[in-house]
């Protein structure tokens, strides 16, 4: 593997302001996959901060990506909030049963409180662990479901999806509790000095109605965002699949990034929100990261940044969404080089001919 | 066809897709009512409507919740129509068996399959999400089934899907049971590979069983 010239944090803050750096920003996107290069079981995430932290950071010393970040799965603010959660020994968790069997128990849902519940403090101590360790060559985050998905399941897949329909006053106070979790726990990332970023998988046109993300994603994402940034902090979102019917929606919320799927059309988002915010994304994390082989990665890392390299906001080379956690360390390996050895400045011909 | 009774189906059809459960039932009452052939408003009401919400999703008008909606209306009138299904107008019975492998627990896509086989007069099995390769193949031939039908969202059940073939090798069930594979990161290709027979929805999926079972279909 090649060797950076720049630390992540150096390589960021010139960016930012315009001078020159080694190579673009490049952020594979591991999740629980970090657990095969530290050697552990992704269940011991769910009982200890320093595996969590120490898997972190054994995976950035390993490959020198650009932005760590705690998140283990979906559901620990459903799990805080009553959720019950399956715990695969060494896969990742998976939603059970939803916080409430009846839509009549809806008004006892309560917030959850990051330093008590579930698995929250853990995240919280992970966190503080690893800005501690790595917080001067890395950026580090703390990732929280957006309260639109994290609402369905407090309420369950299917049935939310229906009471889109037929009760909506029952989702919008699920998506308000939600709300409040969410902010709860950004307030804690951000006091241990970490930056918050949104995952909004439920969001996606892929899953729902544009409509209904207007109707009931987008008021709570964009009061998520706004405090964020009331903190001072910019605020990175990531939906999955389908979005370019929302992408306009997701810009208004004020968002600093937006990090996208591989079934989306990258040169047109660059093209019609890259003036607004800074592109991630996005090669696929299944058939090209999983499935393919170094040789297909670097065609799929090459591509991505034809397309997106000179976006006015910044680009910054990413899966599409968290890879498989049997994604193989070759390829892993050969985004990393492939963005090395594209360097910076980027020069589009001699890209063309790589 | 009598003007009352294709009205009827017509409004069965639209009912579904406007994912209006309760007229849907009033409709199958109805109709039931008149003495109308059930089978017909079953595949030309109810399933029509459903292969419309389909399109609808595919152009993007429709998404994930709408469909929920619209295969509920379809339920409630099927519940409403089986009753006077006559065994004979199934034809011979067939059955599927049909599952989301182990390690996805996404069932959507398979829901659908499975409402499409069931109005097509198939005896459908569904042993759910998660489910281990193992399983399938010992419930098919438990109960004797024609046909496996896998259904995944997730790459990583691809090697569940190939699995299911090796099984099926290994006890030398291949002229017993067809295996038909399909979701979103499944490929013509890579059915071929495996040996299983592949479709890109759920209706065709459930067109594709018909075939298979006729002896007519082609990989």
């Amino acid at each position: 593997m090649m060797k950076d010239k720049m630390t992540p944090v150096e390589r960021s803050k010139a960016l930012a302001r315009g001078e020159r750096v080694d190579r673009l920003p490049c952020n594979p996107n591991i999740a629980n996959g970090v657990a095969r290069i530290y050697g552990c079981k992704i269940s011991e995430f769910n009982r200890s901060a320093r595996t969590i932290a120490d898997a972190q950071i054994a995976a950035y010393r390993r490959f020198g990506y650009d932005g760590v970040r705690i998140f283990t799965d979906l559901f620990p603010w459903a799990e805080a909030m009553g959720a019950k959660i399956n715990f695969p020994i060494d896969n990742t968790a998976d939603l059970a049963a939803p916080a409430v069997d009846d839509i009549s128990q809806i008004n006892s849902l309560k917030s959850a409180d990051p330093y008590k519940d579930g698995r929250l403090p853990i995240h919280i101590e992970a966190m503080k662990y690893l800005i501690d360790e790595l917080g001067q060559d890395v950026s580090c985050a703390g990732g929280v479901v957006g309260p639109f998905t994290n609402a369905f399941f407090l309420l369950g897949i299917e049935k939310m999806s229906k009471l889109l329909f037929t009760n909506p006053d029952v989702v919008h106070r699920a998506c308000e509790v939600s709300l409040e979790t969410c902010i709860r726990y950004a307030q804690a990332i951000i006091d241990v000095g970490l930056t918050p970023t949104i995952s909004e998988p439920m969001s996606s046109s892929t899953v729902v109605n544009p409509k209904h993300f207007r109707e009931f994603g987008a008021p709570y994402l964009q009061k998520l965002v706004q405090y964020i940034n009331s903190k001072g902090k910019p605020v990175t979102m990531h939906i999955c699949g389908k979005t370019e019917k929302i992408w306009e929606d997701v810009v208004a919320m004020g968002v600093a990034g937006f990090s996208v799927d591989n079934v989306v059309n990258l040169q047109k988002c660059k093209e019609q929100i890259g003036d607004r915010v800074k592109i991630l994304g996005h090669v696929d994390p299944s058939s090209v990261m999983y499935a393919g082989t170094p040789a297909l990665v670097r065609e799929a890392v090459i591509k991505c940044v034809q397309q997106a390299w000179d976006a006015p906001k910044g680009y910054v080379i990413m899966s599409g969404c968290s890879l498989p956690v049997e994604t193989p360390f070759r390829n892993i390996e050969a985004m990393m080089d492939t963005a090395r050895e594209i360097g910076y400045p980027i020069d589009p011909e001699t890209l063309d001919k790589m | 066809m009598s003007d009352l009774k294709q009205k009827l189906l017509i409004q069965l059809s639209d009912s579904v897709v406007n994912m209006e459960e309760i007229l849907t039932v009033e409709l199958a009452q109805t109709y039931i009512e008149n003495s109308f052939d059930p089978y017909e408003a079953i595949n030309k009401g109810l399933a029509n409507g459903m292969d419309r919400a389909g399109k609808l999703y595919e152009e993007e008008e429709y998404y994930i919740p709408e469909l929920l909606m619209c295969s509920d209306a379809m339920y409630a009138g099927l519940d409403v129509l089986r009753p006077h299904l006559k065994q004979a107008e199934l034809g011979d019975k067939h059955t599927v068996v049909i599952g989301v492998v182990e390690g996805d627990t996404h069932d959507i896509g398979k829901n659908l399959v499975k409402i499409m086989l069931e109005t097509l007069g198939f005896e459908v099995v569904d042993l759910g999400r998660d489910v281990p390769p193992a399983d399938f193949v010992e419930k098919a031939k438990e109960i004797k089934a024609e046909i496996i039908a896998l259904s995944t969202l997730m790459t990583t059940t691809m090697e569940g899907m190939a699995e299911v073939m090796h099984l099926i090798e290994r006890d030398k069930l291949q002229d017993k049971i067809k295996v038909m594979i399909g979701g979103g990161p499944i490929s013509k290709s890579f059915a071929d590979k495996i040996g299983a027979y592949y479709a890109t929805d759920a209706s065709k999926a459930a067109k594709l069983a018909q075939d298979l079972v006729c002896g007519r279909a082609q990989r």
